[in-house]
């Protein structure tokens, strides 16, 4: 005795091979579940090619561990958005980030917010003058030395300047509100950010690792590297970034892991 | 490096006491250079240095052509040149710790302390050795060899001369006396158009300063110059800094930021950042008409600068202090304090500043000291 493999046709009892929409004995239809045997996820986390966001450090009010599933085409982060909203952070635009498909692959996409969005770097990242990144709690700008205005005047009188030091470029500290903090131009050709002995050291930012990241120039252009800090280094993106799995954001205070199943 | 004689560990050039044992260390190393009017950097752009005879004495003659009261100086037949000799200490009390090390002391005829034999003046009250010295030895022999700084000064005081209140006494790059400038017109501008030991500064603005009396307080006008005229300010006296006020530590020029208040994008996003520890502003480092180098936040328990000690360090100018100043925060404004640094803190005139008597005064590349 053994089951019969196929469909069995409920007029004539006749198999009918799967992929057949009437029975070749009667001629009777087959139902339609029938017809396409389809395995379905017991949830809705499980589908391939979906990722998620998991709140690793975030907003007071929607709390840790949450997690966001992408099973929509786009998905707008914001203080005050309805997909993934963050209420109570003030470093948040309304609508500030869109995570949306393009094709297979995630990305995000700043929605001309305040504050940007920030990626972890992987070991090492390019950086250009303009650009911001993160290290512990601190923000920083990469500028570049302003121009020497240290000629004499028409009158002839030379201008009395601190000792100048040749610098390709600088690092600035912004503050929460805007201003500029600290101020360091590269000596030689690096800048280090750490919480000691470094050209900018923060020996109260818990966050920070002793030696952290440092700009370095190579050639004409500027690379962030990542000094295998305990909680990475975040630069923020220029429009859209491509996502993959393990990558960390930052959107305003919160700190989100993105995992994409494969 | 220095071996410490104590435990023999090796120590690193700077430090004062030894990292094994704790010993004091010898101090050589640790002693700040005396301050010069230091070539700026970029070097000096023109000859400006007033040792120059020649140009000086060419100087004097323009001086005396727009200003007559000058005639005095020129009385003096002595090339400004011959004045180097040993190399001396700075004059105002040097703080014990940075002392020169020297055996062999003998008292200052003036205040009694023993002044190490190597020094030009005495490190206590600033009393010129060598005047007495000569003077005693040989009166007629002023006129030759290092004595003749001295008789600048005293052409300039002499009876029937028209006598100038005040006077501005170069301190040349040794820590020496050079040339006196009487200040006898009231006012008496000061700048490169008026010549003399100005002309060739080409740190100073052509019509670069104004001295004058107000009843027996000498005050200094900064007549918009460039570059501006910078008073030493007392030790352990609280200055008080305002937003853009300017200062020199060495040949540092620095500049405080007051607070900004933080602004916040229309929809009320507040522009993120690192934490705001509730700073007093910045100093920043000048290098340039309104460019900044370097800057530190002043967090509100204040900050010190030094060479080697403090918040804010400048390990390579040699006329920094170990520690020279702090900028501090008392009941809501904030100041600047020497605390006691070899070659002081100048603070940039704003407009008008009464000059005390003895005060020392920077301008252009010179420093100068107001005696009245």
């Amino acid at each position: 005795m053994e089951q019969a493999r196929n469909y069995v046709c409920t007029e004539c009892a006749s198999a009918v091979p799967s992929g057949h929409k009437f029975c070749g004995a009667c001629g009777a239809g087959v139902p339609p579940e029938a017809q396409t045997l389809e395995t379905r996820f017991f949830g809705a986390l499980q589908m391939p090619g979906k990722a998620r966001l998991i709140v690793v450090r975030g907003d007071e009010a929607m709390g840790e561990g949450l997690s966001y599933l992408l099973q929509a085409t786009e998905h707008v982060a914001g203080r005050e958005a309805d997909q993934i909203p963050f209420p109570s952070d003030n470093w948040l635009s309304p609508k500030h980030a869109n995570f949306l498909y393009r094709g297979e692959k995630l990305v995000v996409r700043d929605e001309g917010s305040l504050n940007g969005v920030y990626i972890r770097v992987r070991g090492a990242a390019p950086i250009q003058i303009g650009d911001h990144f993160m290290c512990g709690q601190q923000l920083f700008r990469v500028d570049a030395t302003p121009k020497d205005t240290s000629g004499p005047e028409a009158d002839q009188t030379y201008f009395y300047s601190s000792p100048r030091r040749p610098s390709a470029f600088r690092v600035t500290q912004v503050l929460e509100g805007g201003m500029d903090g600290i101020v360091c131009c590269a000596h030689e050709q690096s800048v280090q950010v750490g919480r000691e002995d470094c050209d900018i050291n923060f020996p109260g930012d818990v966050y920070m690792s002793p030696r952290h990241a440092r700009i370095e120039m190579s050639g004409e252009s500027l690379e962030l590297v990542d000094e295998n800090s305990q909680n990475g280094t975040y630069v923020r993106i220029r429009g859209e970034r491509e996502l993959s799995h393990g990558d960390y954001l930052f959107l305003g205070r919160n700190l989100l892991r993105v995992e994409v199943t494969a | 490096m220095i071996v410490c004689s104590r435990c023999s560990k090796e120590n690193q050039d700077h430090y004062k006491f030894c990292l094994g044992c704790g010993a004091e260390l010898p101090r050589e190393s640790s002693k700040p250079r005396s301050f010069t009017a230091p070539t700026p950097p970029g070097g000096t752009p023109s000859p400006a240095r007033t040792t120059n005879a020649p140009q000086a004495q060419a100087g004097r003659a323009e001086a005396v052509a727009s200003a007559p009261q000058l005639e005095q100086l020129e009385i003096d037949p002595t090339p400004v040149e011959a004045v180097r000799s040993k190399p001396v200490a700075v004059e105002d009390p040097l703080p014990p710790e940075l002392a020169p090390l020297s055996d062999e002391t003998s008292p200052c005829p003036h205040c009694g302390s023993d002044v190490p034999e190597n020094f030009r003046f005495c490190h206590v009250c600033g009393h010129d050795l060598d005047a007495e010295a000569f003077g005693e030895a040989a009166g007629a022999a002023l006129g030759d060899g290092p004595a003749e700084r001295v008789s600048a000064p005293a052409v300039a005081e002499a009876p029937g001369a028209a006598v100038a209140r005040a006077r501005l006494v170069l301190i040349q790059p040794d820590g020496s006396e050079g040339e006196a400038f009487p200040l006898s017109g009231d006012p008496t501008l000061i700048g490169r158009s008026t010549g003399g030991i100005f002309a060739n500064d080409a740190y100073l603005s052509p019509e670069h300063a104004e001295f004058r009396f107000e009843s027996d307080q000498l005050v200094v006008k900064d007549m918009e110059s460039l570059n501006g005229v910078y008073i030493r300010i007392e030790p352990d006296v609280p200055i008080e800094l305002f937003d853009g006020s300017i200062f020199r530590v060495g040949q540092e020029i620095l500049q405080f930021e007051g607070p900004v208040a933080p602004d916040s994008a229309d929809d009320g996003t507040q522009h993120m950042g690192s934490p705001h520890q509730g700073y007093l502003g910045r100093i920043s480092l000048v290098i340039g008409r309104d460019t900044t180098g370097n800057s530190h936040p002043i967090p509100p328990h204040g900050i010190h600068l030094g060479r080697e000690r403090g918040d804010v360090v400048f390990h390579g100018d040699g006329y920094v202090s170990g520690l020279h100043c702090r900028v501090h925060s008392e009941v809501g404004h904030v100041f600047l304090t020497d605390v006691g640094s070899s070659n002081g803190t100048f603070v940039r005139v704003s407009n008008e500043s009464y000059v005390p008597q003895g005060t020392f005064v920077l301008m252009g590349q010179q420093l100068f000291r107001a005696e009245y």
